[in-house]
């Protein structure tokens, strides 16, 4: 609706509030101030939810995601198809779903934006004009740091799902029995905090059923990890974590003093205090920071993450730029795929709400996320999320979320996992549709 | 044509402000406190399983009494619904349980249920379940929907009966009669017919479409 439609709709909603004899306050009306047009960087999780909750919340919004791959590959669940219970075209989400509905998906990388002529400039030659611009970036990684790991051909990260997933799987599968997987597990903040913990349990799952001689080795970055109590348990359980036969190994950074280096020609680490060793498969998972558009625009802080206005996601940086997902500062939401989805709808919300004229509404916010420590053994955490604007956080409500207890019952461990497969198939029909 | 907009103009006012004398100040609207369930439950509530419940179209009175059973530890076992439903006060238990109960029930997960132990179910469910889970199944007016619910979720809730861990004499809201009535077919349906005749019973109503 133009803004001479607009007014003219005004004109004539008046008149009739008086002719009826009830006030009619004019942020109540729906859609009163028209469609508005929205872009979209990015087809991951907090992109793709914003974008089919914007057009569940007003079917005339016209919404284009600029994403540059065809298809994308969930990081949750991947961790089944590293160590074998999955294949990868089961962690494939398409755009369809979301074309279905009317969005546009545009197959091209974003390069700049411009937000005070409001504008996204696109690598294959696009300009795209928007009242709003949702970026939804993820990660990207700090590798930097050790020169010799090279471009991810032979030691992966596969903290980006799709061919680097396959390839660790390749590696665990050509590996002779008795061999030693390596996981570098990276400093926080990162996408996934339990992520490196599940891919050391589902690896030692496949070595123990067909390479029961060799064993994984956790080189972290830090000193204590998410649900450690409930990995280390399973370890305990699974795995003979603690015994000398033990299939998983952890090293805190307190322990090893630091990786020096980490070298992909010798397929070497080198910590202060372990020395140099050889490892047959090695999975370095590096250091993040947002996705790198975020960077070009001028989005981040110091610190290389996003800060937002926790009610809209609205950047604190620029105006009708909105950051979400990975990418944001969400205190206190972990980097999550449910927390990307849960904050794609406060997003969607809001938006939809300023084109109606309304106020933009009471957020709220859940996490939940699954880890899978071995068959039939699972655990989650979750947390129910208000804003509490005086901090600026996003605040878990007290009483409420929390871990699997330590000492839950095979058969409720057992039903973890049922839920964990539920949610995978849920949350990704709710995201890409 | 101005006629009809009028109408509609002044029924939306008013709807506007019945919302916000019922609302508490600052509470969420009930589609934003509703959607966060759909990560784990599916869009609108329908699942696409194999385990998470359909929450869908069941009555909005089973649902509040259930959000309220997972928040204050009584008479429900769960995994991970205690630790989220202590997130919700009872106005927004009510928003959610009202917003989901006015959704269909979609019956659209591929659930590998076994014919012949469908159709044997079928004739126990008519003679034991029919009077209070009516139209096989189908009903939501005064219990909760059976038909095209996941078939991992009813087993588990039936284990759940069997153990007490899911307590029927602990639920507040039901009769004494039907508390009775209840244990009765339970203990009938186990002694008469054994874990076949359970294991039929769930594989017919799962395989509802």
């Amino acid at each position: 609706m133009s803004n001479m439609n607009r007014r003219n709709f005004l004109k004539t909603t008046g008149g009739v509030a008086l002719a009826t004899g009830v006030t009619l306050a004019a942020p109540s009306l729906s859609n009163a101030a028209g469609a508005g047009k929205i872009v979209i960087v990015g087809g991951g999780v907090a992109g793709a939810t914003t974008a089919r909750y914007l057009k569940l919340g007003n079917k005339d919004l016209d919404v284009t995601i600029v994403e540059p791959n065809a298809s994308y590959h969930t990081c949750f669940m991947s961790n089944e198809v590293i160590g074998g219970g999955r294949k990868l075209s089961q962690i494939e989400q398409t755009y369809d779903g979301l074309q279905k509905i009317g969005i546009k998906v545009l197959k091209d990388s974003v390069t700049s934006i411009d937000a005070a002529k409001k504008t996204v400039m696109t690598k294959g030659g696009s300009k795209l004009g928007y009242d709003h611009c949702v970026v939804a970036p993820g990660i990207s990684f700090l590798s930097d740091e050790f020169a010799n790991v090279g471009s991810f051909g032979k030691i992966t990260h596969a903290w980006k799902a799709g061919p680097q997933t396959a390839l660790l799987r390749r590696q665990l599968e050509a590996m002779h029995d008795g061999g030693t997987v390596a996981i570098v597990a990276p400093p926080n903040p990162f996408r996934c905090p339990p992520g490196p913990y599940e891919r050391a349990s589902l690896i030692a799952e496949y070595l123990q059923n067909n390479k029961p001689k060799s064993k994984v080795v956790i080189i972290d970055r830090k000193d204590k990890f998410s649900k450690q109590g409930l990995f280390t348990g399973a370890w305990k359980n699974l795995y003979g974590y603690g015994t000398d036969n033990s299939m998983i190994e952890w090293r805190s950074a307190a322990s090893t003093g630091g990786i020096e280096s980490i070298s992909a020609p010798d397929m070497t680490i080198e910590t202060l205090s372990g020395g140099t060793e050889k490892f047959d498969v090695i999975n370095y998972i590096p250091r993040q920071t947002s996705g790198s558009i975020a960077k070009t625009v001028g989005l981040t802080n110091a610190k290389g993450w996003c800060d937002v206005d926790k009610t809209t996601f609205e950047s604190k940086v620029h105006k009708g730029i909105y950051v979400l997902g990975d990418a944001s500062v969400a205190t206190k939401m972990p980097k999550s795929g449910y927390s990307a989805n849960s904050q794609g709808k406060v997003c969607a919300a809001a938006i939809v709400n300023m084109i109606a004229g309304k106020p933009v509404g009471t957020p709220s916010y859940v996490n939940t996320c699954y880890s899978i420590a071995g068959k039939d053994y699972g655990f989650s955490v979750a947390a129910v999320y208000r804003n509490n604007a005086d901090k600026d956080i996003i605040a878990g409500v007290k009483g409420a979320g929390g871990l699997t207890p330590g000492d839950a019952s095979s058969e409720m461990r057992r039903r973890e996992v049922e839920f964990a497969y539920s949610w995978y198939n849920n949350i990704t029909k709710d995201t890409w549709g | 044509m101005r006629k009809s907009l009028m109408y509609t103009l002044a029924a939306g006012a008013l709807f506007g402000l019945i919302g916000v004398s019922s609302a508490q100040a600052g509470e969420a609207e009930a589609s934003m406190l509703a959607n966060t369930c759909n990560g784990c439950h599916g869009p609108d509530g329908v699942s696409q399983g194999p385990a998470a419940p359909t929450i869908a179209g069941m009555n909005k009175f089973y649902l509040t009494e259930s959000l309220k059973a997972y928040r204050d530890g009584k008479n429900r076992p769960s995994t991970i619904m205690a630790r989220i439903a202590k997130g919700y006060s009872d106005s927004e238990i009510e928003k959610i349980a009202g917003y989901f109960s006015a959704k269909p029930f979609g019956r659209v997960a591929m659930q590998n249920t076994d014919v012949a132990k469908a159709m044997k179910g079928k004739a126990l469910v008519k003679d034991l379940c029919e009077s209070c889970h009516e139209k096989e199944g189908f009903a939501a007016e005064d219990y909760p929907v059976l038909a095209g619910q996941m078939l991992p979720y009813l087993r588990n809730n039936l284990a759940d009966f069997k153990s007490g861990l899911r307590s029927i004499d602990a639920n507040p809201n039901m009769s004494d009669k039907e508390k009775r009535k209840k244990k009765r077919t339970l203990a009938e349906l186990r002694d008469k017919h054994g874990a076949d005749g359970v294991e039929a019973v769930l594989q017919f109503y799962a395989s509802r479409k």
